[in-house]
């Protein structure tokens, strides 16, 4: 049986460029206030190497890297289970038996919601965190899917009548 | 609901609270360390610092043990228990009898003089809660934990049946010379040596205190004969140690029974302490069987159940005391056992090895780090012939124990032919000991396929499996099978509806 994988909206990509440059201006600011203060070794690493180097990551994780990330990452829904594909160079691909899961959860951060997409977390029993995250849903599908599973849970055959007592 | 009645446990129970404070001491002992380093430097003239912060000290123990136990107060109903503790934090916990995941009963020896017991509670789920209600009769205890068990187990109308006494299906005591053998398995002595060696060696303890004091106080020896009295006094002080390494045991495992009733397994132990460790089928998670290089020697196993555990008795130190232990099993009764936990014959299972690629790693960077280090310590370290012939022999050494752990890794598909079957994913490994784990399939939760960019090159994956006992791997498998395997066990644990936990 193959997997009908489904891609996140497209408006993760962007997300993630976002993200990715936000986390490059971080460093930058680092960067110019080292410079402001003088603290920066003007004499080892000369600023315009610094910036050549700031520039070439920014590049490569905000428009390569980020949209490869988007391009390998998908999510799927089977009567069984839920699957997970991502990862731009250390591939994972994640599956979650249904009827494992204890809880689910809605995520929203502040970015994601001016993006307009949302997460969806599934968690099974006895692990710390979460342990399958859906990112870059929509966020009515996302709540959709929560009620879905939280139905499919609910609706489980009840464990005693399925147990053979003996 | 009816008028719940708020009971007090008695006065003895202060002993309870004392001794769960100074555990507490011990285990934050690492993070009071600089505390105790400021007080000692800060407090070098004046000696009565110190002495007054101790004395504090033991006065809080004291008093907080006894508010403790003034404020902890408990009451039983028809489906739950409660329990309000706290002085200024105050708590108030309901556990439903249903969702209880673990009831025991703990006959520790300051309570026996009294005939009383410590119920210790576990509840389900990742941010679990354990009780304990210290201070019940003996009578109370257990009626209290059938009551809990039994509701887990079915509903109302099949319990009466199973809450009277069961009767026993299988019981086994295990006699003094088995527990004498469990001591030899298990001994700490060889944890200890293995933790001391190194800062041992970096002492020079012999040369720097052990001579001159034999040199000043035994003057008639000459130095041979010194050498002697140090290597007797050590193999002495190591015999030493063993022997009490045994007695621990003997101590702990003292009079161990194995009761087994339908799908309850119980084992009840100790001289001082009497502890009852025990679990039910439904919930195991995975079974351990554990064979060392002595317990080959000896042939003998030992045998670890788990179950789901709370997360927070994971962490603490504890983790291994709780869990269902038996210390040392002949073959025979292996056999038996086995049976009891509806795992396969030996003889059915088909051990898979790993590709031959799980080797290539470990080796590559073996080859680079050996001649980086012969050169090292032939050029820069000047240490000739000799430094060469040590990392060759090194090199040598440790390539052969990567080959060994490979060669006795297998992992397995099997199920067992015991009534009702059983499906296991079972996985042994050990360079010089023989260990497996096996893990009942159903209650896998997650199943990942990752693959680092080398091994897409190759077109090879890892698959992890993560059950609640552990996560186990299967190393370098060909992509399409790994991810075919995914699908596949996602579908047949999706279409399992038994109860896991």
């Amino acid at each position: 049986m193959a997997i009908a994988w489904q891609a996140p909206e497209r408006r993760y990509r962007t997300y993630l460029q976002v993200r990715s440059l936000l986390t490059m201006l971080f460093f930058a600011v680092l960067i110019g206030i080292g410079y402001a203060t003088g603290i920066y070794p003007q004499e080892v690493v000369p600023i315009w190497v610094a910036a050549v180097i700031w520039l070439a990551f920014t590049l490569f994780f905000s428009l390569f890297f980020a949209a490869r990330r988007f391009q390998f990452t998908a999510w799927a829904r089977s009567n069984e289970g839920m699957h997970l594909k991502r990862g731009a160079l250390f591939r994972k691909i994640r599956a979650v038996p249904l009827n494992r899961i204890q809880h689910v959860e809605f995520k929203q951060s502040a970015l994601e919601r001016l993006f307009k997409i949302a997460r969806l977390a599934m968690y099974t029993a006895g692990s710390g965190g979460a342990d399958l995250t859906i990112p870059g849903l929509e966020p009515e599908l996302a709540m959709q899917l929560k009620a879905e599973l939280l139905t499919t849970i609910v609706s489980e055959p009840d464990e005693a009548d399925a147990t053979t007592h003996g | 609901m009816a008028e719940l009645n708020w009971q007090r446990t008695p006065l003895i129970t202060i002993a309870f609270f004392l001794l769960k404070q100074l555990k507490q001491l011990v285990s934050n002992f690492s993070n009071l360390v600089p505390v105790f380093a400021a007080i000692f430097v800060g407090g070098k003239n004046s000696i009565w610092i110190p002495i007054a912060l101790v004395s504090v000290y033991v006065l809080w123990v004291i008093v907080s043990a006894i508010l403790n136990q003034r404020f902890f107060l408990y009451a039983i109903d028809d489906d739950a228990v409660h329990v309000r503790s706290g002085v200024f934090n105050r708590q108030h916990l309901t556990l439903k009898y249903e969702r209880i995941q673990q009831a025991e009963v703990h006959e520790a020896w300051y309570f026996r003089p009294f005939k009383l017991t410590i119920l210790s509670v576990d509840s389900a789920g990742a941010a679990g809660k354990e009780v304990q209600i210290p201070g019940l009769t003996m009578a109370l205890a257990t009626e209290l934990r059938q009551r809990m068990l039994a509701q887990t187990i079915k509903p109302a109308t099949e319990q009466a049946s199973s809450s009277s006494e069961p009767e026993v299906d299988l019981q086994k005591s295990f006699p003094t010379s088995e527990i004498i053998r469990a001591g030899i398995i298990d001994n700490k002595l060889f944890v200890l040596l293995a933790v001391l060696a190194y800062p041992l060696s970096q002492l020079d303890l012999l040369e720097d205190y052990v001579v001159p004091w034999v040199e000043a106080n035994l003057g008639w020896l000459n130095t041979e004969q010194a050498w002697l009295l140090t290597a007797a006094a050590v193999v002495g002080v190591l015999a030493l140690l063993f022997v009490a390494a045994i007695v621990v045991s003997l101590l702990t495992y003292h009079d161990l029974t194995l009761t087994l009733h339908g799908d309850r397994f119980q084992a009840r132990s100790g001289a001082l302490s009497i502890r009852t460790l025990s679990f039910r089928y439904p919930k195991l998670q995975a079974v351990f069987v554990r064979r060392n290089l002595r317990a080959r020697l000896l042939k003998r196993a030992s045998v670890r159940v788990s179950q789901l555990r709370p997360v927070t008795a994971q962490a603490g130190g504890q983790a291994g005391g709780q869990q269902f232990h038996l210390p040392v099993v002949d073959d025979s009764f292996l056999h038996e056992f086995r049976g009891r936990l509806r795992l396969p014959e030996a003889g059915q299972v088909h051990w898979q090895r790993l590709s031959n690629l799980a080797l290539l790693g470990p080796s590559l960077w073996l080859a680079v780090l050996f001649p980086i280090v012969a050169a090292i310590l032939y050029f820069a370290a000047e240490t000739g012939v000799w430094g060469l012939l040590g990392s060759v022999a090194l090199w040598l050494i440790i390539q052969t124990l990567v080959v060994l752990s490979w060669r006795n890794y297998g992992y397995s598909f099997v199920t067992s032919s015991t009534t009702p079957r059983e499906q296991w994913f079972v996985v042994k490994r050990g360079i010089f000991s023989r260990n497996e784990n096996w893990y009942p399939r159903h209650k896998v939760q997650q199943i990942d396929v990752v693959q680092g960019p080398w091994l897409r090159l190759l077109g090879f994956s890892h698959l992890l499996l993560y059950t609640a006992a552990g996560a186990e791997s299967i190393r370098y498998l060909p992509t399409e099978q790994a991810q075919q395997l995914q699908l596949d066990w996602v579908s047949e644990i999706g279409q399992q509806h038994r109860r896991w936990m």
